[in-house]
């Protein structure tokens, strides 16, 4: 995503910019949902403090990109950028997940993912309401 | 002293103590979308079921601007900030361990982008209905429906707003029989739960009906 012309007059843009060092797109291919995990590298002397915060949240638990943006209240692309220097660095690293058919982001989950989801959701509200189902 | 046991949530204990290769990777992740007009109730049914306060998580989304300079064939550009929500939840008892994540998607058809961006990959979409402003329910439904992502519409239950039968919303905002229509309180866990759990049991249903009556006309168009 760019930002140019009228819009990198305002403020927040110019304090994104800065936090980027000028740049707008991250080198990494990263998703909202992408999950992180601390690894074993270490910070370069030069990086942002924000950087740091990643950090230290992603040793709290695994952190995904949108919940870094959330709660350093930065900018998704902003923070996408930090994570690819974090990424390079590995001192991030993108953990591995459960060995389960993941169908690819197109067509959607499989039905035997949603099967699980619905028994996990099940379990977690033994309460839930019971709609009837349309169709 | 050091303890007898290791602690179960020191993970290099985990991985010296695990057989299991993967006991250790992270949980698959599913996305569930909370769609719906400005004041809909979007960021409180997140908030009822996630593990954590919902955050409010900002974006920069570029939109040609209506002021188009065509002599010179650039396309002015405008780059606006749009905020969304964003909450989590664990089901570390699911059959496999599951995180399933929440986004409160803004309603305005401006932010298109970062609609496809949201749906992605999702299970599917609640679509959060405020009957004192049924029309803000139009856009988000016409989106799902174009791009075939399974949704079902949650009526809120506002306290002093007009309680509407389901059915009635149903022909109001021209929805199939398919789509399930339910209503629902918002702010209470076991009623968004069961909205969740209705919306996943359409998206199994959207699956098998795709790949049973689908799949033949695609094969009959491409001959």
């Amino acid at each position: 995503m760019s930002t140019h012309g009228r819009a990198a007059e305002e403020s927040t843009f110019v304090r994104t910019y800065t936090l980027t060092r000028g740049r707008t797109r991250p080198r990494h291919l990263l998703g909202l949902a992408t999950v992180l995990d601390a690894g074993p590298g270490r910070l370069g002397p030069a990086q942002a403090e924000e950087c740091e915060e990643i950090l230290a949240l992603c040793r709290e638990r695994r952190r995904s990109v949108v919940e870094l943006a959330g709660r350093l209240g930065r900018p998704v692309t902003a923070v996408k950028v930090l994570v690819s220097d974090l990424l390079d660095a590995e001192a991030l690293v993108v953990p591995l997940t459960h060995p389960y058919a993941d169908t690819g982001a197109e067509s959607g989950p499989s039905t035997q993912l949603l099967a699980a989801l619905s028994a996990g959701l099940k379990r977690k509200w033994p309460d839930a309401i019971a709609y009837p189902q349309a169709g | 002293m050091p303890s007898p046991t290791p602690r179960p949530d020191d993970p290099a204990a985990v991985l010296r103590t695990s057989p299991r290769p993967h006991a250790d990777a992270a949980p698959t992740v599913l996305k569930i979308v909370i769609a719906g007009g400005f004041g809909a109730g979007k960021t409180t049914a997140v908030g009822a079921v996630s593990e954590i306060t919902p955050l409010s998580t900002e974006e920069y989304l570029t939109e040609a601007s209506a002021d188009v300079d065509s002599l010179a064939g650039i396309e002015a550009k405008r780059t606006t900030t749009v905020a969304f929500d964003f909450g989590r939840l664990s089901l570390p008892d699911a059959p496999v361990p599951l995180e399933l994540f929440l986004f409160g998607m803004p309603g305005q058809d401006r932010f298109v982008d970062l609609w496809y961006d949201l749906s992605r990959g999702a299970v599917g979409t609640v679509v959060l209905v405020d009957t004192r402003r049924m029309e803000s329910s139009f856009t988000p439904v016409s989106f799902f429906e174009d791009i075939g992502l399974p949704f079902v519409v949650a009526v809120n239950q506002f306290d002093g707003a007009h309680r509407y039968q389901p059915e009635q919303v149903r022909t109001a905002l021209e929805l199939p029989a398919s789509v399930p229509v339910v209503t629902c309180d918002a702010r209470d866990p076991n009623h968004v739960a069961g909205v969740l759990l209705t919306l996943v049991g359409h998206a199994v249903k959207n699956a098998s009906a795709s790949r049973v009556h689908h799949a033949p006309t695609t094969t009959f168009q491409d001959a």
